[in-house]
C-alpha cells in the first residue's frame, strides 16, 4: 500500500474519532447542538460524580480480576491441550468457540443462566445441594453481579489466551525438558524453570492485549446488568454510553471515556518496555 | 520499501479519497423514475401484533400518497443511542418516535408540527392535557402525542383468594398485603433497576404520596423532603417482607415473566403480561386481572409512558411524514391499531378513546380511567431536558437500590439531589432547556 494511503487510513481510522473525542470532550456538546469550549469542566465535572468513582473502582475490580483468572487458566488450558489427546483438532476448535460466538449473543444465554427466575446455574447449585433455594441473586446483588460479569468476560476471553500460550508451548524444544529431567527436576521443576521463562514473551503480550480488551470492555456488561445494580458494574465504556448516548451529553461522555486512555497507555507503557528488556 | 511519496502519487491519492468521499456523502445518485422512500423508525411493540397493522397502513399509505413507507422498529432501550447518532450524523429516519421529555432534549432538532397538533385536537375533541404537555417545547411542538400505554396494577386472582385479600386500593395497603403474599410464596414485584419500568412506578409511588423532584420552576430541586422519606422507608418495607431481592436486577420483561410463571402475585405494568397469556393461549390468562394502580395520601397519580410522534428537522419529507401522521389518526386507522394492540395502545384524543375495546372486557374496563391520573414525569415541573437525564440515568431508582441495599435514607436522598442538581445543571448550561 502506498504511504498516502496508508497516512489516509490512520488519519481518517484513527485520528480524526480520537480527535474529535478530545474536542468533544472539551466543550459543553449535547447531542445535535454544537456546544462551546469550556477547557476541562467535563473533567471536573466527571471526577466530581460519585458515579464515575465507582465506574473507576470497578473497571479495576473487573480488569484485575478478570485478566489474572484468564492468565492462569489460559496456561493451565493450553498445557491441557498441549498433552497428546484424541481428537485433538476437535477440542482445540471446540475451545475457541466461546471466543468465535458473537459476544452480545452468548451473554443473552449468560443472561438466561443467571436470570433470576429461570437460573441453570441456581437450578443446578439447588438440586445438588450446594446453596439453599432461591440461590444466589446473581444479577441483583454488587458482588455477585461483578462475579457474574467477570465470569462470562474469563469464559469469552480464554480461549485466546489458551491457544496463544499453546502456540508459545509448541515453540519450546523438547530438549530442554529432557535436560531438565535429567538434571532432577520434576513436572513443576520442568514448568517452573523451562515453560515460563521461556512463555513469558508471549504471556507478555497477552496480559497487554486482554488488559486493553478487558478494561474497555462493552457487551457484556451493556447485556446482562446494564450497570446496575446501583452502577455497581457500570466500565468506562457502559457509563460513556449512558451519559453520552442515551443521555445526550456528548461532551462529558467523551470525557468519561478518554480517562480509560492515559491508564491504558500506562500499561502499555510498562509492558512494552518489559517485552523490550526481555 | 518506499517511503516517499511522489507528487503525482499523492495527488492520484488524495483525489482518490476526495471523489470517494464525495459519493459517500451524496449517497446514490438520484432516479427519477425512483419512488420517494418515507421512512420511519419506531419500537418493537410489546403487542407484536400492533406493529404488524402499522406497517399494513404503512403500505396502505404507500399506495394512496404514491411513495413507499418503510417502518423500522428496534427494542425500546436502544432507541435513544440511535437518536442521538441520527441526530449527530444529520440524516437517519424522516419520522420517529419519541416519549416523555425527549422532544426537550432534541428541541433543535426537531420539526415544528403545531400545525397538525392543532388539527387533530380540533378533529377529535382535544387532547389529553398530559399527553400534550411534553410535545410543546419554548421553540414550538416539536411531537405530536402518539398513544399513551396505562401502567395498573396487574394481579393473579387466585393467588389474592387463596390468601382471602381483596385488591390493594393503596400503595400501603399493597405493603400489608405483600406481606402475606409472601408468606404464601407469591411475592410482589416492582422493579428497583436500570429499567423503564423502575423509573414509572417510583413516580406514581412518589407522588401519591405528596412528593416531587423538581419545584414548579424545572430547575430547584425538591427531592428532599420528609413525603420522599416516607416513599424510601415504604420501598424499603416492601422490599425487605413484601418482595424477594430478584427486582433489583430486573428488565422490562421480568416483571411480565414473574407473573405470567405463577410467582408474582401484584406487578406495576401495562397489559402486556395478560395480552401475552390470551394471545398464546396460556391457562394462567384467566387469573390475571388488572386493577386501578394505587394510591395515598396525596390520591392517586400515574405516570404512563406517553409514546410521541416527532419529525426529523433534517428530513427532506417533512410535509410527507406530517401527511402520513394525520393518516394514521384517521379513525378507520386508529381504531384497528387499537384492536390490534389488544388495548394496550390508549388514544391520546377525547374522541378516539371511546373505543369498545376496554369496555367489552371487564379486565380492562378501568384503564381509560387511568387517563385521570396521570402526569408527565417531572410534574408539578414542566417536562424539561433535566427530567430526560434523570431518566435515562436511572437516578430515581439508584437512590432506592441504595437504600434498600443498607444505605440510610438520608444519605440516599442527599446523593439523588446531588444527582438531579448536577441533571439541571448540565442542562442549563446549555441555555435551551
Amino acid at each position: 500500500m502506498a504511504v498516502g494511503q496508508r497516512l489516509l487510513l490512520i488519519v481518517g481510522l484513527v485520528a480524526y474519532p480520537f480527535a474529535m473525542a478530545i474536542y468533544f470532550s472539551l466543550s459543553d456538546y449535547w447531542v445535535g447542538s454544537p456546544g462551546r469550549f469550556i477547557g476541562l469542566q467535563n473533567f471536573r465535572d466527571v471526577l466530581g460524580n460519585e458515579i464515575f468513582r465507582q465506574t473507576v473502582q470497578n473497571s479495576f475490580v473487573f480488569a484485575g480480576i478478570a485478566v489474572a483468572l484468564k492468565t492462569v487458566l489460559g496456561i493451565w488450558l493450553a498445557m491441557l491441550l498441549f498433552r497428546p489427546l484424541r481428537f485433538k483438532r476437535l477440542v482445540r476448535a471446540a475451545v475457541l468457540l466461546p471466543w468465535v460466538i458473537p459476544t452480545a449473543l452468548s451473554t443473552l444465554a449468560w443472561g438466561w443462566m443467571f436470570d433470576s427466575l429461570y437460573s441453570v446455574v441456581n437450578w443446578t447449585a439447588i438440586h445438588l445441594g450446594i446453596v439453599s433455594p432461591p440461590g444466589p441473586n446473581w444479577l441483583g446483588m454488587p458482588a455477585y453481579a461483578m462475579t457474574a460479569v467477570i465470569t462470562v468476560n474469563v469464559w469469552r476471553g480464554l480461549p485466546f489466551f489458551a491457544i496463544t500460550v499453546l502456540a508459545g508451548l509448541v515453540s519450546i524444544p523438547r530438549e530442554y525438558y529432557e535436560a531438565a529431567e535429567v538434571d532432577g527436576a520434576g513436572s513443576w521443576g520442568g514448568f517452573r524453570h523451562v515453560t515460563l521463562p521461556l512463555l513469558k514473551p508471549v504471556l507478555a503480550v497477552v496480559v497487554l492485549f486482554s488488559t486493553i480488551f478487558t478494561f474497555s470492555d462493552f457487551n457484556i456488561v451493556q447485556v446482562l446488568t446494564r450497570g446496575g445494580p446501583v452502577n455497581t458494574t457500570h466500565l468506562f465504556a457502559t457509563l460513556a454510553y449512558q451519559v453520552g448516548l442515551s443521555g445526550g451529553n456528548l461532551g462529558q461522555g467523551a470525557a468519561i471515556s478518554l480517562f480509560l486512555f492515559p491508564m491504558l497507555a500506562a500499561i502499555v507503557f510498562v509492558q512494552l518496555r518489559y517485552i523490550r528488556r526481555e | 520499501m518506499a517511503l516517499r511519496v511522489s507528487r503525482r502519487r499523492f495527488l492520484q491519492t488524495s483525489t482518490g479519497a476526495v471523489a470517494g468521499l464525495s459519493l459517500a456523502t451524496l449517497g446514490p445518485a438520484p432516479a427519477h423514475a425512483q419512488k420517494r422512500e418515507l421512512t420511519f423508525l419506531s419500537w418493537n411493540h410489546f403487542v407484536p401484533a400492533a406493529d404488524d397493522e402499522l406497517r399494513r397502513q404503512a403500505e396502505l399509505f404507500s399506495k394512496q400518497a404514491g411513495v413507499t413507507v418503510r417502518v423500522d422498529t428496534i427494542a425500546h432501550l436502544q432507541l435513544p443511542a440511535k437518536f442521538a447518532a441520527e441526530a449527530q450524523a444529520q440524516s437517519g429516519h424522516d419520522l420517529r418516535l419519541s416519549y416523555d421529555a425527549d422532544p426537550f432534549l432534541y428541541e433543535h432538532q426537531l420539526a415544528d408540527v403545531g400545525d397538525i397538533v392543532d388539527d387533530l385536537g380540533k378533529r377529535y375533541g382535544g387532547w389529553y392535557p398530559f399527553a400534550k404537555e411534553g410535545c410543546q417545547t419554548a421553540s414550538g411542538w416539536k411531537a405530536v402525542p402518539w398513544f399513551w400505554i396505562s401502567f395498573p396494577a396487574t394481579y393473579n386472582m387466585a393467588h389474592f383468594k387463596q390468601a382471602g385479600l381483596e385488591t390493594p386500593k393503596t400503595w400501603a395497603e399493597l405493603l400489608h398485603h405483600g406481606k402475606v403474599l409472601k408468606k404464601q410464596g407469591n411475592p410482589v414485584g416492582i422493579a428497583i433497576s436500570h429499567c423503564a419500568d423502575a423509573n414509572t412506578t417510583f413516580w406514581s409511588v412518589l407522588w401519591s404520596h405528596g412528593g416531587k423532584v423538581l419545584e414548579a420552576d424545572g430547575k430547584t430541586p425538591a427531592i428532599t423532603s420528609d413525603k420522599t422519606a416516607q416513599v424510601i422507608e415504604w420501598y424499603k418495607e416492601l422490599y425487605r417482607d413484601a418482595m424477594e431481592p430478584e427486582v433489583l436486577s430486573w428488565d422490562d420483561a421480568s416483571n411480565n415473566r414473574c407473573i405470567l410463571a405463577g410467582k408474582c402475585s401484584w406487578i406495576h405494568n401495562p397489559i402486556s403480561p395478560y395480552a401475552l397469556a390470551v394471545t398464546k393461549k396460556m391457562p394462567i390468562a384467566d387469573d390475571i386481572n388488572h386493577h386501578s394502580s394505587p394510591g395515598g395520601p396525596a390520591g392517586i397519580h400515574s405516570a404512563p409512558p406517553i409514546n410521541l410522534l416527532a419529525v426529523w428537522k433534517f428530513s427532506k419529507n417533512i410535509p410527507l411524514a406530517k401527511e402520513f401522521i394525520q393518516f394514521l389518526f384517521r379513525k378507520e386507522n386508529y381504531d384497528p391499531w387499537i384492536v390490534a394492540s389488544q388495548g394496550f395502545n390508549h388514544p391520546p384524543l377525547k374522541h378516539l378513546a371511546d373505543h369498545p375495546i376496554w369496555a367489552q372486557n371487564p379486565k380492562l374496563a378501568m384503564l381509560p380511567k387511568e387517563a385521570e391520573y396521570a402526569h408527565v414525569r417531572g410534574w408539578p415541573a414542566k417536562p424539561n431536558a433535566a427530567v430526560a437525564l434523570l431518566q435515562v440515568n436511572y437516578v430515581l431508582p439508584d437512590m432506592v437500590a441504595k437504600a434498600v441495599n443498607g444505605m440510610p435514607t438520608k444519605r440516599a436522598m442527599a446523593w439523588a439531589e446531588d444527582q438531579v442538581k448536577l441533571a439541571v445543571q448540565g442542562k442549563l448550561k446549555e441555555g435551551g432547556a
